[in-house]
């Protein structure tokens, strides 16, 4: 019986002129949005490539200098983007792209794309992660808006209940017809973003991104069954059709267009973030004078002099058997990593919090919990911004630390007249960068997951409940 | 006639709970968007007054560190003397360039949550201050803010809809519309009619909540710059509606159900705000991409490390191109202000044609936005609110303009000092020059506002004559 309903709505969608229409016009601007983002992607992983070799290069090719010079000269690190990006740019445009490794300071990422941008980006950018959460739904309220609405407007309702159609069957039956009809959309679409993902990895394996877009599609596949049930649900109950096409409209611009902003300044108003300047000014003061106001540069060096003195039990500071400066240097470098680590931390702890309202809104408007999800498995969330951003971190501590070591054991008795060798700039290892692996990134997710999940079975159930108590005319 | 259709119509509508529950909804959108507009003004304004307080406390403590060396005192440190011209044009000394919220900014946020709005200038390059953006949560970046220009441009409309997406064809399905034609009334008189309710009703909501809203937020109505920016406000909110208006008359017009009329406005809304956009960004960048900022740190470090190694003929040559800043004075092949200078200069010299690239491609892009906008009344409306407002990409040009200027008067003040070593007394500090903000002239804005309202003008008339001559052809049978 099922498959009888199924058949008949997938006939006759394939028939209805209007599918047709948006279904091609999704189907193109899909097609655009992959083939775009496939070479933004490839446009992108190539610059980076090439800074990344150079800067190394610009590293090793110092000549001989003080190694704290080398220091402030620096590295520079560049993020690299993922595969699946391709699909979801998330926040990309809106984070910097790079950020400068030098001694004593942990810098901000610099360069957000959309500065080079015009206003009309602020629209959103046309990528499958737009397409797929916003026009989808929408193509699917448009094909089952009318499935009960519209039966009973037609008379049709009675007919069907009186030959012994039970109502759950009527619900299975609609929901595959649709999800057919859908599945003809999503198909070549499918295929032809799985092509030009393994075009864009340009031969690497794409082994991780494969298992990302897998649970990708498994989300989306969880959202389009929620906008599935949640048409057919409100079609039972409606009292017209037109009144049903209404109240999905509202909740498809309650999901897309209004829950975002909303939530993003309520977010911002319970947890609200420091400014720029207050926030560098109290990392300076806390630089100078400890977190306390007590703790002043000067006396942090005495008492390390007197520390140090002691441990090799010299009386003069040119008796010791290593280079004080350098040991200084390294001392205050922890003391700058200490506040960095705290003040960072709590900067990116206030935008967790401000995330984490945007998945829990997900039980009330879905498509946060999806755009998360999304974000999340292309590696364009703030999780992956930011795990890229401590890797770089520990890199230049790394860095740093072994500027400072080589003078501290290899600048005895010399002033900053010292010069290191070229050699030295050999030692420090080239900056690598692993992403996390699918698991974590997927185990940060389980909480958007779960939300999709139970909106699919909340709304399917709700489908076949309010069918068994529709009135049938 | 009109008048009483109108007075009709709006007796209908005032019993019909729909309208009272959009007209709250409108009236607590907006309200939200203005406490979050204001909200962030006055975020932009404990800021720029956080560092007015840090630039005169640095200027008091470094005069007094003067007057103390003047007495005899040594200084502290030759990083920090402030007695030395280097440490006060790059450090104790510089000064802020501050962008003041705009006039209207808290009706808009437009751009101005992605620039930076005020800038430590030093005699260092301009790349060194420059990128000063605020702390950002960019997932909040990438949502936007919820500000009364995103009621206006987003939702304004989907509420016109709502009120006006079955005018007729729910009167044609109840058979009402068949009796008021019996009487001697023209279609196109009834239709204007209930058109015209609708409008003065939203309109008046709009605007009060807009007048509201700006002068909650502190916006000055008495100035005649708040009042012509508020009139020019006002003036394209109330053309946008128009043209949602028109459309609906369109639509209704072509004779279709309640059902199919919801459902084509609900695509045209789509198309116009979200399509349209979205897909001419894609264009835009496509035809005059933007290179990636990656090239340009590197290009900065490359010329920055050629100019490095070629100090000491880079300095022979500055010295050559600048004689009247040593007049009269040895000058030591090793002086350490001269060649950093020397090096300074050639690095942003080679530099210039990387940073110039992308700010020819950004323009390229604006005026093909500039051209382009007018395929979508929503983008015009986005670039006019932001022009009114003082959020838009030109005001913030206008101000890194202004900047650049004083980065340069900053340097020609200190260069001369730099060089011939002048040892700087506390009222010295008093003299430096000071960044001054002048508003880009209201000449400037009102031409770019007027072609952005003439071109939103135009789609109205059209569909509104088209939607007219539909309504010829209508046929008022059930």
């Amino acid at each position: 019986m099922i498959k009888l309903i199924a058949r008949k709505e997938f006939t006759e969608m394939l028939r209805d002129g209007r599918f047709r229409l948006t279904a091609g016009i999704v189907l193109v601007l899909l097609l655009t949005s992959l083939l775009v983002g496939g070479q933004h992607y490839r446009e992108l992983k190539r610059q980076h490539e090439l800074a990344q070799a150079e800067t190394r290069e610009q590293w090793l090719r110092q000549p001989a200098k003080n190694p704290h010079s080398a220091a402030h000269y620096g590295v520079y690190a560049f993020k690299p983007r993922m595969l699946p990006s391709m699909l979801d740019r998330g926040i990309d445009s809106f984070v910097g792209q790079s950020v400068w490794l030098e001694a004593h300071k942990q810098n901000e990422f610099k360069y957000r794309p959309a500065q080079d941008s015009t206003a009309v980006q602020r629209f959103g950018e046309l990528t499958a992660s737009t397409v797929l959460q916003l026009l989808i739904p929408l193509l699917i309220i448009l094909l089952s808006f009318s499935t009960f609405a519209g039966e009973r407007e037609h008379g049709t309702l009675r007919q069907l209940i009186s030959v012994g159609v039970r109502q759950s069957d009527l619900v299975w039956g609609k929901a595959l017809g649709v999800s057919g009809a859908l599945g003809l959309l999503l198909l070549p679409a499918t295929i032809i973003g799985v092509s030009a993902l393994l075009l864009a990895s340009n031969g690497a394996p794409p082994g991780a991104s494969l298992t990302r877009l897998a649970w990708m599609s498994l989300g989306y596949l969880l959202y389009f069954g929620l906008f599935i049930g949640v048409t057919l649900a409100v079609s039972a109950r409606a009292k017209s059709a037109q009144m049903a096409l209404v109240l999905l409209l509202g909740f498809w611009v309650i999901n897309g267009v209004i829950a975002p902003r909303a939530v993003a300044d309520i977010g911002r108003r319970i947890y609200p973030t420091p400014s720029a300047f207050s926030f560098q000014q109290t990392i300076d003061r806390e630089m100078q004078s400890g977190p306390d106001g007590h703790d002043s540069a000067d006396k942090r060096t005495a008492a390390l002099r007197e520390k140090v003195m002691k441990q090799y039990g010299v009386d003069r500071i040119e008796a010791l058997p290593i280079n004080f400066a350098g040991l200084s240097l390294q001392e205050s470098e922890e003391h700058g990593n200490r506040i960095f680590d705290r003040h960072y931390g709590d900067l990116w702890a206030r935008f967790e919090q401000q995330n984490r309202l945007k998945w829990w809104t997900g039980l009330l408007a879905p498509m946060m919990a999806m755009q998360s999800f999304s974000m999340g498995l292309a590696g364009t969330d703030m999780f992956h911004h930011q795990d890229f951003a401590a890797a770089a971190e520990s890199y230049r501590r790394m860095l740093i630390r072994k500027m400072n070591d080589d003078l501290t054991f290899n600048a005895v008795q010399k002033d900053f007249s010292y010069l290191a060798q070229p050699s030295l700039w050999q030692t420090v290892d080239e900056f690598r960068y692993e992403a996390p692996s699918t698991r974590v990134a997927l185990t940060r997710q389980r909480t958007s997951l779960a939300i999709l999940a139970t909106w699919c079975l909340a709304s399917l159930g709700a489908a076949i409940l309010l069918a068994r108590q529709m009135k049938v005319d | 006639m009109i008048k009483i259709i109108m007075r009709h119509e709006w007796r209908s509508l005032r019993v019909d709970r729909t309208l009272w529950f959009i007209t709250t909804l409108f009236a607590l959108l907006i309200g939200y968007g203005a406490s979050n507009g204001s909200a962030w003004v006055a975020f932009q304004q404990t800021a720029l007054s956080a560092a007015q307080n840090e630039e005169r406390s640095r200027y008091s403590q470094s005069q007094a560190e003067l007057t103390r060396i003047e007495q005899g005192a040594k200084a502290a440190s030759a990083f920090t003397n402030p007695r030395l011209p280097s440490v006060a044009a790059s450090r104790a000394g510089t000064r802020y360039a501050i962008l003041p919220p705009g006039p209207l900014a808290s009706l808009s946020v437009g751009q101005s949550d992605l620039y930076p709005y005020y800038f430590r200038v030093s005699s260092q390059s301009r790349q060194t201050f420059l990128n000063n953006e605020e702390v950002e949560n960019p997932a909040n970046l990438l949502a936007g803010r919820f500000d009364p220009s995103f009621v206006i441009i987003y939702i304004y409309p989907l509420l016109i809809l709502v009120l006006s997406y079955n005018l007729l064809s729910a009167e044609r399905e109840q058979g009402t519309l068949q009796m008021i034609l019996s009487q001697p009334v023209r279609l196109r008189d009834y239709v204007l009619g209930k058109v015209l309710v609708r409008t003065l009703i939203i309109l008046s909501f709009t605007f009060g909540l807009s007048i509201t809203g700006f002068l909650i937020s502190g916006g000055k109505i008495t100035t005649g710059e708040g009042f012509s920016r508020l009139l020019l406000w006002m003036g394209t909110v109330g053309v946008y509606g128009a043209f949602w208006f028109s459309l609906a008359i369109l639509v209704n017009g072509a004779g279709r159900s309640s059902a199919t009329n919801a459902l084509s406005l609900a695509g045209l809304w789509l198309l116009f705000v979200l399509l349209i956009p979205s897909i001419l960004n894609l264009v835009v960048t496509a035809i005059h991409p933007v290179p990636s900022r990656i090239e340009m740190v590197q290009a900065t470090r490359r010329a920055s490390t050629e100019a490095t190694a070629r100090g000491s003929a880079l300095m022979a040559r500055y010295l050559e191109d600048h004689p009247e800043l040593v007049t009269g004075r040895e000058v030591d092949p090793n002086d350490f202000v001269l060649r950093s200078l020397a090096i300074q200069a050639e690095t942003e010299r080679l530099v210039q044609p990387v940073i110039d690239h992308f700010d020819q491609q950004t323009l390229l892009q604006q005026s093909l936005i500039d051209r382009w906008r007018f395929l979508s009344p929503a983008i015009v409306t986005q670039s006019t609110l932001n022009d009114v407002a003082g959020t838009s990409f030109s005001r913030y040009r206008h101000f890194l303009r202004l900047v650049e200027d004083f980065h340069q008067k900053w340097r020609s003040y200190f260069t001369p000092l730099l060089i011939q070593r002048v040892e700087l007394r506390s009222t010295d500090y008093d003299n430096f020059p000071v960044f001054q903000y002048e508003e880009e002239s209201l000449g400037s804005l009102l031409s770019r506002v007027l072609i952005g309202l003439f071109g939103l003008s135009l789609p109205v008339i059209m569909t509104g004559w088209l939607g007219i001559r539909t309504l010829r052809r209508y046929s008022i049978g059930g």
